[in-house]
């Protein structure tokens, strides 16, 4: 028992399982070093949580659905959407702020049960479904915007974006509330068990009863409406409505999630390992930039951290799987009888 | 091992002895472990290659026949840009009449027959057999086939090891072997056990060596409880199966044998409602059930072991806890929906004994286990919900044999808690052993039942083949 729960600890700490809190520890005390007056300040670090909080919003939302083996490439313009239709509630037909955002959490809703309708009924796959989609979604926000910002937002809805608590601006507490409740769903419920499940092996996990569409439905749904959610969120900050917001946020959700999936739980796209991911980025990213990199390096920064933590993921994996092959090889050499015999069957062998 | 220029080897075993695993590192297909190397003997500078036919054929079942042909020749493709068409179809003619084939060769593999596409499979890996420095190999070619089939088959074997080409022959059927082979080589677990030359065995020998000192399972002398049958089916018609009718009683192993193509791969899946079923009624003690929703099939009292263990049976990315609980999570939530952790630990840690799981840690993602220990958590996930059904596809398939006692004595265990368990097997041997009834399907139909008193290996073969020979149409 008590090697065993060693083993468990020396696995969670090894570098593979959490290697981006090491990269992390190596970050921070390159650029403690290269660039300590403005790196070490307490408002750089504020300003960084709080700018990443609609990003990491977004990825977890994302992590729903790629847990259940859904791909969503509409969640750039879902975000857009979201982001253009409160402000078009607000700022020209000055509805009030809690219907404003209860309507477009609705939207988020509907759109993510279109994805999934068209996912689970049409039986269209899901990265060609949500592809389609997005291009939908980009021509309603370019319709309900007429391509122009929206502007005339209220003074209380702003302050959703610019309040802050202890220093750092409401969306940050907001996206840890929404991570929170994501990580208990999946990593703590029944139904959690059964949307990994869903995203691991589909056929085995309806056989295995498991409501394999309801399950791919729901988390498209529930990822529609967090990203509509983050859509307001960017309108808030912004003070605008920017029908141009949506598909730059695709990327960033997508790299984080990925990354995420190589830390803390072995190659499953996971909660923790998806917010770290988004920090560690932005926490490189801020470096090079108040280190004086040229633009184009916080891209370079972010596509290449991105292939290298998920290409050493997959080759972990396969070097795992063949010292498992060897571990069995040599107790299969050491010993004539295989360990698997039953008892019974090796008595009857050696009389 | 070796194999000579023109020699015919055949290579022998159990399911799981390494076979298929053999054919598919020489092929490339697996990454052999470090330490192995394969050489091709004799002089002179023509490339020496080896020819595959796999046990699925490995062939494009999108495209035509001619495109299958011309796919494993890339010099050919430049060709295909500059010449008509018409000199492909014309070869692919050619080739397939050598073996008898005379069908359309422009049309999709996926809508021949399995005879047919055994056919192009082996047009394919003889064309351009010119070179003596090839090795052929070949894994089940005859599966599919008839008895004027194989003779073909044969006579174009034999014919390109006459033309100094080496061959490997892999095949369950012992006649076949003792007909063809110049050499047999038997395989256990992965290692050659024997070789012997032509005419140094027989049909008596070789079965001794492949199945090596069987230990003798003890007789385990159940009596299925008689009255209500646990499980009911009265005419169901799927793809292949015809009108089929059963009844299992509860503690009752009721095996399903018959030939490749008999429907016998269909009917668990039919049962469970993984495919649906044409027509057809279920009960389950006395109560109608209405197969669709694997959901309603496993509330009623059905579990169901796939014999694809890697598509459908578990979730390779998951532990084995994870996979062991996911059929029933309703006993282990707690407070909002929660699962407590502890009381599925130690449900797993439990069932994990029980099974003999090796290594015993079920924190180890599943795909990382023997094929033995995967099926035994499959089989282990049904069991821990006590099903009234347990339906069996293949229950050993990709087992090796050590484990596969263990997937015996679960499905005893199983039968002995009063589970009725169906089991379809193309394992004549297997069936034997653990059931205590066996219908013999062909062509979709029963044709024989043969009772415990009845059962060996031999008769479910004759029985099997008798039908096979005399299609009851």
């Amino acid at each position: 028992m008590q090697t065993s729960s060693i083993h468990r600890i020396g696995r969670a700490l090894s570098f593979r399982n959490i290697s981006a809190i090491y990269i992390f520890i190596a970050i921070f005390v390159l650029f403690s070093l290269w660039v300590p007056e403005t790196f070490l300040s307490g408002d750089m670090w504020k300003a960084l949580l709080a700018s990443q909080a609609v990003t990491a919003v977004l990825a977890v939302g994302l992590v729903l659905a790629l847990a259940a083996g859904a791909f969503d490439l509409a969640i750039g313009t879902e975000l857009g959407l979201g982001s253009i239709f409160v402000a078009w509630l607000i700022g020209e037909h000055g509805l009030p702020i809690v219907p404003a955002i209860v309507l477009t959490l609705l939207v988020g809703v509907v759109i993510g049960a279109i994805n999934g309708l068209l996912v689970v009924k049409v039986k269209i796959d899901s990265f060609i479904a949500t592809l389609g989609m997005s291009s939908v979604l980009l021509a309603l926000i370019a319709w309900i915007s007429s391509s122009q910002q929206i502007l005339g937002l209220s003074k209380g809805f702003q302050s959703i974006g610019v309040t802050k608590v202890f220093g750092i601006a409401l969306p940050f507490y907001i996206m840890i509330g929404i991570a929170a409740v994501l990580w208990y769903v999946l990593d703590c419920t029944a139904t959690g068990r059964k949307i990994y499940a869903t995203g691991g092996n589909i056929d085995a996990a309806r056989l295995a009863g498991v409501p394999v569409s309801k399950v791919v439905v729901g988390s498209l749904v529930a990822c529609g409406s967090i990203a509509a959610l983050a859509g307001v969120l960017v309108s808030a900050n912004l003070g605008t409505g920017d029908p141009t917001i949506g598909p730059g946020y695709l990327l960033p959700a997508f790299s984080a999630a990925f990354l995420g999936s190589t830390q803390f739980r072995s190659g499953r796209f996971n909660i923790l390992g998806t917010v770290f991911a988004v920090y560690l980025l932005a926490t490189g990213v801020k470096g090079l930039q108040l280190a004086g990199a040229p633009v184009w390096v916080p891209e370079l920064f972010n596509g290449l951290a991105l292939l290298i933590a998920v290409g050493m993921a997959r080759f972990e994996t396969s070097t795992e799987r063949r010292a498992a092959v060897r571990r069995l090889l040599r107790r299969r050499d050491r010993s004539p009888v295989e360990p698997e015999r039953e008892p019974a069957t090796v008595a009857a062998a050696e009389k | 091992m070796e194999v000579g220029a023109g020699e015919i080897v055949a290579l022998v075993g159990q399911n799981g002895s390494g076979k298929s695993t053999l054919v598919k590192i020489l092929a490339g297909i697996y990454q052999s472990d470090p330490g192995s190397t394969v050489t091709f003997g004799g002089a002179g500078d023509e490339k020496a290659s080896l020819h595959f036919i796999h046990q699925d054929l490995g062939l494009v079942g999108s495209l035509s026949t001619v495109e299958n042909v011309s796919l494993g020749r890339p010099e050919r493709w430049v060709s295909l840009g500059l010449l008509p068409k018409r000199r492909e179809v014309k070869r692919a003619v050619e080739l397939i009449a050598d073996f008898g084939g005379s069908f359309d060769v422009t049309r999709p593999i996926s809508e021949l027959t399995a005879a047919e596409r055994t056919i192009v499979a082996l047009a394919r890996a003889l064309d351009g057999w010119e070179h003596t420095r090839n090795v052929l190999v070949l894994d089940e070619p005859t599966a599919a086939l008839h008895g004027s089939e194989v003779e073909k088959l044969f006579v174009a074997v034999r014919k390109a090891a006459a033309l100094g080409s080496g061959v490997v022959f892999i095949s369950h059927r012992l006649d076949e072997v003792i007909e063809l082979a110049d050499k047999v080589v038997v395989l256990r677990d992965g290692r050659v056990i024997g070789e012997a030359e032509r005419g140094a065995y027989g049909h008596e020998d070789l079965v001794e060596l492949i199945a090596g000192r069987t230990a003798e399972r003890v007789e385990q002398r159940r009596s299925p409880v008689a009255g209500m049958p646990a499980l009911r089916v009265r005419g169901l018609c799927g793809e292949t199966v015809r009108d089929l009718s059963l009844d299992v009683q509860h503690g009752e192993v009721l095996g399903i044998s018959g030939v490749l193509g008999s429907g016998r791969d269909e009917i668990c899946s039919l049962v469970f409602g993984a495919r649906r079923p044409v027509a057809g009624a279920l009960s389950l003690d006395g109560t109608a059930v209405h197969p669709g929703l694997a959901r309603e099939a496993i509330k009623a009292g059905l579990g169901y072991v796939p014999a694809n263990r890697a598509q459908e049976g578990a979730v390779m990315t998951m532990t084995v806890r994870e996979n062991l609980t996911l059929p029933w999570l309703t006993p282990l939530r707690g407070f909002g929906g929660r699962l407590v952790r502890a009381r599925e630990r130690e449900e797993v840690d439990r069932w994990a004994e029980k099974i003999a799981l090796r290594p015993a840690d079920p924190e180890r993602t599943i795909a990382l286990f023997s094929g033995g220990n995967q099926q035994k958590v499959v089989l282990a996930k049904w069991l821990r919900m006590r099903p009234k059904v347990l339906l069996l596809d293949e229950p050993t398939q990709g087992v090796d044999v050590g484990a596969k006692a263990g997937v015996y004595d679960l499905i005893d265990g199983a039968a002995a808690e009063g589970s009725a368990v169906l089991m379809c097997s193309s394992d004549e041997k297997e069936l034997a052993t653990v059931c205590d009834r066996v219908l013999v399907l062909s062509g979709g139909r029963v044709v024989a039942e043969l009772k415990r008193e009845d059962l060996s290996e031999a008769a479910l073969v004759g029985a099997g083949l008798g039908a096979v020979a005399s299609p009851s149409q």
